[in-house]
């Protein structure tokens, strides 16, 4: 006998992110999920950002990670609450994660909530967290052919910060062609150029960050 | 490389369906899976055999693999293609066109004994 389903398989991932969307904008919490491959530049992002507009809005985070705690010790260091999940080995965080790990943070005194995603170019970009915005980075070092390799979170992603722009002079690599390969995946896409490092580039994306906080939840936008 | 996570989520989907329908053991299972969802089916299959259990635990996966295709405003054409992206309309090469398909990731139906 045959029993019809036609069932989307990331319906129940899917529900617990739109009730950790409303819960968080219930709490006038703007949230951004920050994906990239490891190493590209999330967590220095995040630290200059905190030190850029710490004094104007306030931070909270969330790090994932497979394992460990570096991440959020560096960034509790700010002074902004930080909790960490460890994943144990599943390369993405999905929306459970974040719905259990919500309650221990005092959401009350976050403005933006970032979620620093499991470093890992493909499988992040599958699953809503109930963010607002999702944003990633692709540093320089990762070559020219990522967006065209790995097409989707490209395609899912707001906004795309080109990090480690110091390092052109030392590498064969194309800046132009990240931009045109992006560009045709998301017409949309929102690119920013940047050093972490330097801070070349930077003003530009937090001039965004603000200005997207204040729209808050564009539903539908993508 | 989420391919486990997904086969679980496969396998909640056809253990709430045998309570509904009050089946105990299946045999198929039809999934349709997008080119572009990054879902590799090789690793699909190995990673369903590995976490089946319960009346799924003799079940085959079968996939259905989509293609990504869509449709040209400027020619008026559908269009499949082999890539798992479409940068310009594969016929006329415009930038007016919209995609319907390969980000699939669905049950479609269950063979079950009854
Ligand atoms: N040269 C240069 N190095 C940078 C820049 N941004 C980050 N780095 C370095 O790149 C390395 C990785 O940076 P992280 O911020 O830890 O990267 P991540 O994405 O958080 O890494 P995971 O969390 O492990 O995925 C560190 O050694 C940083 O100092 C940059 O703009 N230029
Ligand atoms: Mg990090
Ligand atoms: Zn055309």
């Amino acid at each position: 006998m045959k029993v019809k389903l036609v069932k989307k398989i990331l319906a129940a991932n899917d529900r617990i992110a739109e009730a950790n969307r409303r819960l968080l904008s219930d709490a006038e919490v703007f949230s951004l999920n920050l994906m990239s491959a490891p190493g590209a530049g999330k967590t220095t992002l995040l630290s200059r950002t905190i030190g850029a507009l710490g004094g104007k809005l306030r931070f909270g985070v969330i790090e994932g990670d497979i394992q460990g705690t570096h991440d959020a010790e560096v960034i509790s260091a700010h002074g902004v609450p930080v909790v960490q999940i460890n994943t144990e080995g599943a390369c993405h965080l999905d929306a459970n994660m974040i719905n259990e790990i919500l309650p221990q943070l005092p959401l009350e005194e976050i403005d933006v909530l970032v979620v620093e995603n499991v470093g890992n170019l493909v499988c992040p970009a599958e699953f809503d967290v109930g963010e607002d915005a999702k944003v990633m980075l692709l540093s320089i070092t990762e070559g020219d052919d990522k967006p065209l390799k790995y097409p989707l979170m490209f395609q899912k992603s707001e906004a795309l910060i080109i990090n480690k722009i110091d390092l052109v002079p030392h590498l064969d690599v194309s800046l132009e062609k990240i931009r045109r390969d992006a560009q045709g995946l998301n017409p949309k896409l929102r690119i920013f150029e940047v050093s972490c490092k330097s801070g070349e580039g930077m003003e530009a994306w937090y001039g965004w960050l603000q200005g997207r906080k204040e729209s808050g939840s564009l539903h539908g936008a993508l | 490389m989420h391919e486990l996570s997904i086969a679980m989520s496969i396998l909640d989907i056809v253990r709430d369906a045998c309570a509904e329908e009050g089946c105990s053991r299946v045999e198929k299972v039809r999934v349709r899976i997008g080119k572009a969802s990054g879902i590799m089916a090789d690793s699909l299959l190995f990673s369903f055999d590995c976490a089946r259990s319960g009346a799924a635990a003799g079940a085959t996966l079968e996939i259905e693999e989509v293609p990504v295709g869509g449709h040209c405003r400027d020619c008026a054409s559908d269009f499949t293609v082999e890539e798992k992206y479409v940068l310009e309309c594969p016929l006329c090469g415009g930038p007016a066109f919209t995609i319907d398909s390969g980000h699939e990731l669905e049950v479609v139906d269950l063979e079950v004994d009854d």
